[in-house]
């Protein structure tokens, strides 16, 4: 076959169609404004919240620091009870994930997990501050025991199962508990629910709500500290399990599985090498998932009560800086004093935030190089 | 011990799977079994009191052994009240008449009893010909309906004369075979997506709120989606790969943690008040005081959303034109590509379906998230539609109403929360299914995505 | 050959005259990630030849393909300096449309890179990017390019499906096609068979020698027999360095230098 004529060549330096050369530097201007944009924006949050702010510096210092602190004692009462509850669970889960459970149902489980952040603040709000709330303060006792009684039982259940028959076992194996538990939680709520009210008469005669006012002094608002921190915990367990199950499923199996070759048990191997390596990995977690803690806004706002109080106890309700700023910052005038306070309660979330997460991101990205340099060597 | 601290583990992955099961459970069934017409009974008390009533829920007496029965019966045109608590050992006789009606109305909200008779203009029906006469008149819609005056009968025996163009669906359950109450319930669901609310929120629909939300992400991503592509093909394409783009790389990551509250506060302070109070002052100064664009809007809660979405669009996005082997670049490139050519033609094509995961898990986000609309733009209630018939048709400087923000604010700031619960429940069930088969449809995107690269390499 | 034009060239490293050859490096050393990867080479590639690079893993001959189609440029910031002059134009003058050079020297890569398209619009794409032609002018060259590529018979039926659905050869000799289908004067074949079976490898070294009848080809390579085969002459690379340049004959049978010699038998990887 005879090749096509020859398309006639001009000179290299004189493009034959100019204007593809021509779009295509304008392509690149305007991708790189567009991206400058971008950025512009993004530092116009920053500029925007400093500038405003600046007209503090000419009030009274007390006027701020008396508006803001029961304020940030709210925020950090809330983001520690959110912690409370879900540091433990998250990295539970996150090391059983990683180190225990078969990769197929791994990977079916963790987007499950992983689902439930999605789940709208609003609705954690809404169950927590109206239907949550109320129930606990029906049934605190139960509350309360459940909260000791589950993981006493899971402990039972593991009791029962190492003393168990080897075909039952093989059966119900360990790998698989994160779902087989499930029913074994269930009907152990129950046993706690359908048990307490009784020993709750016996013991304290009545009520333990109606107890803890007489004889202890002990107030119980409705929305209070640990119904928040059920709520939010709830809402923060899955960004702290994601990225922690992420640290320790990137430790090199060849670590594990060396430690365990030594003689050590999977535990040991856990608590000896996974957890070190993994220990940046694990730490920008919490500091992510405390960042949304401390940013998190309709679950505090649904589920706190909103009394900006200074209290220690987790039964009193508490008022977030987020939480403040929805309620109050659209009914202030621009200008006015209470204006810029919120403005200046804004931009201390957002640094803490920015800097807790740049932190997180920095660590855990040293993190990556070194795990998989040791990978490679391994 | 050593042998039993991994089944806490173990038990930390099943609490989390319960949780999120029972949350999901018990908006389901709360969330759908509202539409169900449930069984209407007729109580006859010690005292010879005759109430009839949904009964909703038992608990415990507070101040004596026994249970207490609450009871819904509506009809607060006669009595002032909706609900009823009733001590189960004061109840002398249970029933369910098949005669009892439920009529959902507008101002005083539903009414529980008897119909006696339905008087039109020409004639007066009585008994089952009343019911069928009232029947036929409702299937009409709502304008097409004859004039006609219902009488209506309490369980207690009270009389009330209702107009008929108060009324929006009359049913009585009793009397429903199974079939007849599914098509109900499908009818209530439809009503619930289809109609606005009324009566404060504890009747009617969430279509509003819907359609506020729908446009906003619509006119949100219609903003981010430009910016954020341009700033992760820069980023990846362009920009040097130095120290300097890793941190602004990591700075962009971060600012999806930055909390929404933040971005509100800033389309508040920039948007509102500054560039909409100057728009006014230019533009809208014969209409001011009143704020045309200097109040918050369906523009600004857009663009407040968008700058809140940004991170999670480059970052998606970035993810997706980093997955593509420079082989394919070079490839178009040594074939007298410019680079506009390869980005059009080989990158951004392949890159698409990573495009399309940034722009839905954006959506996503920006569907769910309330508290930073709640400084730049909802409304409780918007009187008037962003989109209309009139010129310019979109109107974006409007309020308007968002799913989230109507669940909070008639949880909250309702009169009469108790009937409305069961609303919210919905309200909530359909926010969380939006949100849900959005994230579902990102990650089956991005797995398949993964699947397919994975095999041509 | 011809007497060498400057004092530098020893006896050992070939040299073409003007007319002779298409591509002449003079003195170009490049570096980047802070590192030297090609100091000061000069060698000239003939007309309508077959030229390998051959030498060991990182002595810079892949680098050096990619510097003559100006790949460097899509990288971190490269550095060079010396000069290639391709029909005695500076590749590297800052006037130059780097698109337009990369038409006319085209390049083929280690791993097939079919577009994910189908097997048409890959080797129509290079077409695309120029002046509007007709549909039929358009289906003829794409028929031609795909039959010099010898693969016209293996997908003339299905030319509308994936290109991703072929095998390894076939899409390497698809990509081929695809830089033939432009009409370039050079062709760079950046180790294009390391990637294939042996059949497939014997069907692109028959395709190679095929070609040079229409332009000119550089070949890198690793695979000695490879290089012998099909190469009319081969440049022996070092750390950067031209080591050796000559006939391809006379390179692997009576190699001027003991390095080359020891590279070529094996005692040198």
């Amino acid at each position: 076959m005879t090749p096509p004529s020859r398309p006639t060549y001009s000179a290299l330096t004189s493009s034959t169609d100019p204007g593809r050369q021509r779009l295509d530097r304008l392509a690149t201007a305007s991708i790189t404004v567009g991206a400058f944009a971008v950025l512009a924006a993004i530092l116009a949050i920053g500029i925007f919240l400093l500038w405003e702010s600046l007209p503090l510096l000419s009030l009274a210092g007390t006027f701020t620091l008396e508006t803001l602190s029961p304020l940030a004692w709210g925020t950090l009462k809330a983001a520690l009870a959110a912690m409370l509850l879900a540091l433990p669970i998250a990295l539970g889960a996150a090391i059983y994930t990683a180190l225990y459970m078969p990769p197929r149902l791994r990977s079916r489980v963790k987007p499950v997990l992983e689902m439930m952040e999605a789940i709208p603040g609003v609705v954690v709000g809404f169950i927590a501050g109206l239907i949550l709330a109320p129930w606990v303060e029906r049934h605190l006792a139960s509350t309360l025991v459940l909260l000791v009684w589950l993981p006493l039982s899971t402990l039972l259940a593991g009791v029962l199962w190492h003393s168990a028959r080897q075909s039952l076992r093989k059966r119900l194996p360990f790998s698989w508990a994160g779902l087989w538990l499930t029913p074994w939680l269930i009907a152990m709520t129950f046993i706690a629910l359908w048990a307490t009210p009784g020993v709750e008469h016996v013991l304290i005669g009545g009520d333990l709500r109606q107890w803890l006012d007489q004889q202890l002094g002990v107030n119980y608002a409705t929305r209070n500290a640990m119904i928040v921190g059920m709520a939010m915990g709830f809402a923060v367990i899955p960004s702290i399990f994601a990225l922690a199950e992420d640290a320790l499923a990137d430790v090199p199996t060849s670590l594990l599985e060396g430690a365990q070759a030594l003689g050590a048990t999977r535990w040991q191997a856990l608590w000896k090498v996974a957890l070190p390596a993994a220990g940046p990995g694990i730490f920008s977690a919490v500091m992510i998932g405390a960042g949304r803690a401390v940013g998190e806004t309709m679950i505090v706002l649904m589920a706190s009560g909103n009394t900006a109080i200074f209290s220690t106890s987790p039964f009193e309700g508490m008022r977030s800086i987020a939480a403040a700023i929805a309620i109050e910052l659209p009914e202030s005038t621009p200008d006015s004093s209470t204006y810029h306070v919120l403005i200046f309660a804004a931009l201390v979330l957002f640094l803490f935030t920015f800097l807790v997460n740049t932190l997180a991101e920095v660590v855990r990205l040293r993190l990556r190089t070194r795990l998989s340099r040791m990978g490679d060597r391994g | 011990m050593s042998r039993l601290w991994p089944w806490l583990c173990a038990a930390s992955v099943a609490l989390s799977l319960l949780m999120l099961a029972a949350l999901l459970t018990l908006l389901l069934t709360r969330g759908l079994g509202h539409f169900w017409p449930a069984t209407l009974e007729s109580v006859t008390l010690d005292s010879g009191e005759i109430i009839a009533g949904e009964a909703v829920r038992e608990t415990p007496l507070p101040h004596r052994d026994g249970e207490e029965q609450l009871y819904f019966t509506g009809n607060r045109d006669l009595d002032g009240n909706r609900w009823r608590w009733v001590a189960i050992d004061h109840i002398a006789e249970r029933g369910a008449p098949r005669t009892l009606v439920r009529l959902e109305r507008s101002p005083w909200g539903d009414f529980i009893g008897y119909l006696s008779a339905f008087e039109s203009a020409s004639e007066r029906l009585e008994g089952d010909a009343a019911w069928h006469a009232l029947t036929a008149a409702l299937a009409h819609p709502t304008r097409e309906r004859p004039s006609a005056t219902l009488v209506l009968q309490s369980a207690a025996g009270e009389m009330l004369r209702q107009p008929l163009n108060e009324i929006y669906r009359a049913h009585r359950p009793n009397a429903m075979s199974w079939w007849e109450k599914t098509r109900y319930w499908s009818q209530g669901v439809w009503q619930f997506l289809s109609e606005g609310p009324r009566a404060a929120n504890t009747g009617g629909g969430v279509w509003p709120a819907i359609f506020g939300t729908v446009l906003m992400v619509m006119v949100m991503s219609v903003i981010v989606m430009p910016f954020g592509v341009l700033a992760a093909i820069y980023l990846n394409e362009i920009a040097h790969q130095g120290r300097l783009t890793r941190l602004v790389r990591i700075g962009v990551r971060n600012l999806a943690g930055v909390p929404s509250i933040v971005y509100g506060v800033f389309g508040l302070g920039v948007f509102v008040y500054g560039i909409g109070s100057s728009l006014d002052a230019w533009f809208f100064s014969d209409s001011l005081p009143s704020p045309t664009f200097g109040t918050g809007g369906l523009l600004w809660a857009s663009l407040t959303l968008a700058l809140l979405t940004l991170p999670v669009v480059i970052v998606a996005t970035e993810e997706g034109l980093a997955r593509i082997p420079d082989a394919q670049r070079e490839g178009a490139v040594a074939l007298g590509a410019t680079r506009l050519e390869m980005l059009t033609r080989v990158v951004l094509p392949m890159a698409a379906p990573a495009m399309l995961t940034a722009v839905i898990l954006a959506v996503a986000r920006a569907a769910g998230e309330v508290a930073p609309l709640m400084l730049v733009g909802v409304a409780k209630l918007a009187p008037q539609m962003p989109v209309d018939d009139e010129f310019p048709y979109l109107h974006v400087e409007r309020k308007f109403m968002h799913l989230g923000y109507h669940l909070f604010d008639t949880a909250f700031h309702g009169e009469d929360m108790q009937t409305a619960i069961p609303l919210v429940y919905a309200t909530a069930l359909l926010l969380v299914v939006i949100v849900l088969v959005l994230n579902l449809t990102a990650i089956f995107l991005r797995h398949h995505l993964r699947h397919q690269r994975g095999q041509s390499c | 050959m011809l007497a060498p034009p400057h004092a530098l060239n020893a006896a050992y490293l070939t040299h073409f005259s003007a007319e002779q050859s298409c591509l002449n490096i003079e003195h170009f050393s490049l570096a980047y990630a802070g590192k030297t990867a090609l100091r000061e080479l000069t060698l000239s590639v003939p007309r309508h030849r077959v030229t390998a690079f051959i030498g060991p893993s990182g002595c810079g001959k892949s680098t050096l393909l990619r510097a003559i189609n100006r790949l460097h440029d899509l990288n971190e910031s490269a550095t060079h300096s010396g000069r290639i002059a391709f029909e005695g134009e500076d590749i590297y003058a800052d006037d130059m449309h780097v698109s337009e050079l990369r038409r006319r020297i085209g390049m083929v890569f280690q791993t097939p890179n079919p577009f994910p398209m189908s097997i048409y619009e890959n080797v129509a794409f290079g077409l695309r990017l120029q002046k509007r032609m007709s549909k039929r002018k358009r289906d003829d060259i794409i028929e031609w390019a795909l039959t010099s590529a010898a693969l016209w018979d293996e997908v003339k039926d299905r030319l509308h499906k994936s290109a991703w659905q072929l095998s390894g050869g076939q899409q390497q000799r698809l990509v081929i096609a695809r830089t033939l289908a432009v009409q370039p004067d050079i062709l760079l074949l950046d180790e294009p068979a390391s990637a294939l079976d042996p059949i497939s490898t014997l069907k692109i070294e028959e395709l190679i020698r095929n070609l040079k009848s229409q332009l000119t080809l550089i070949l890198v390579t690793h695979n000695m027999q490879q290089a012998a085969r099909v190469s009319d002459y081969t440049a022996f690379l070092h750390d950067g360095k031209l080591i050796e340049y000559g006939p391809t004959d006379q390179v692997f049978t009576n190699p001027h230098l003991q390095r080359t010699e020891d590279y070529i038998t094996g005692r040198m990887i």
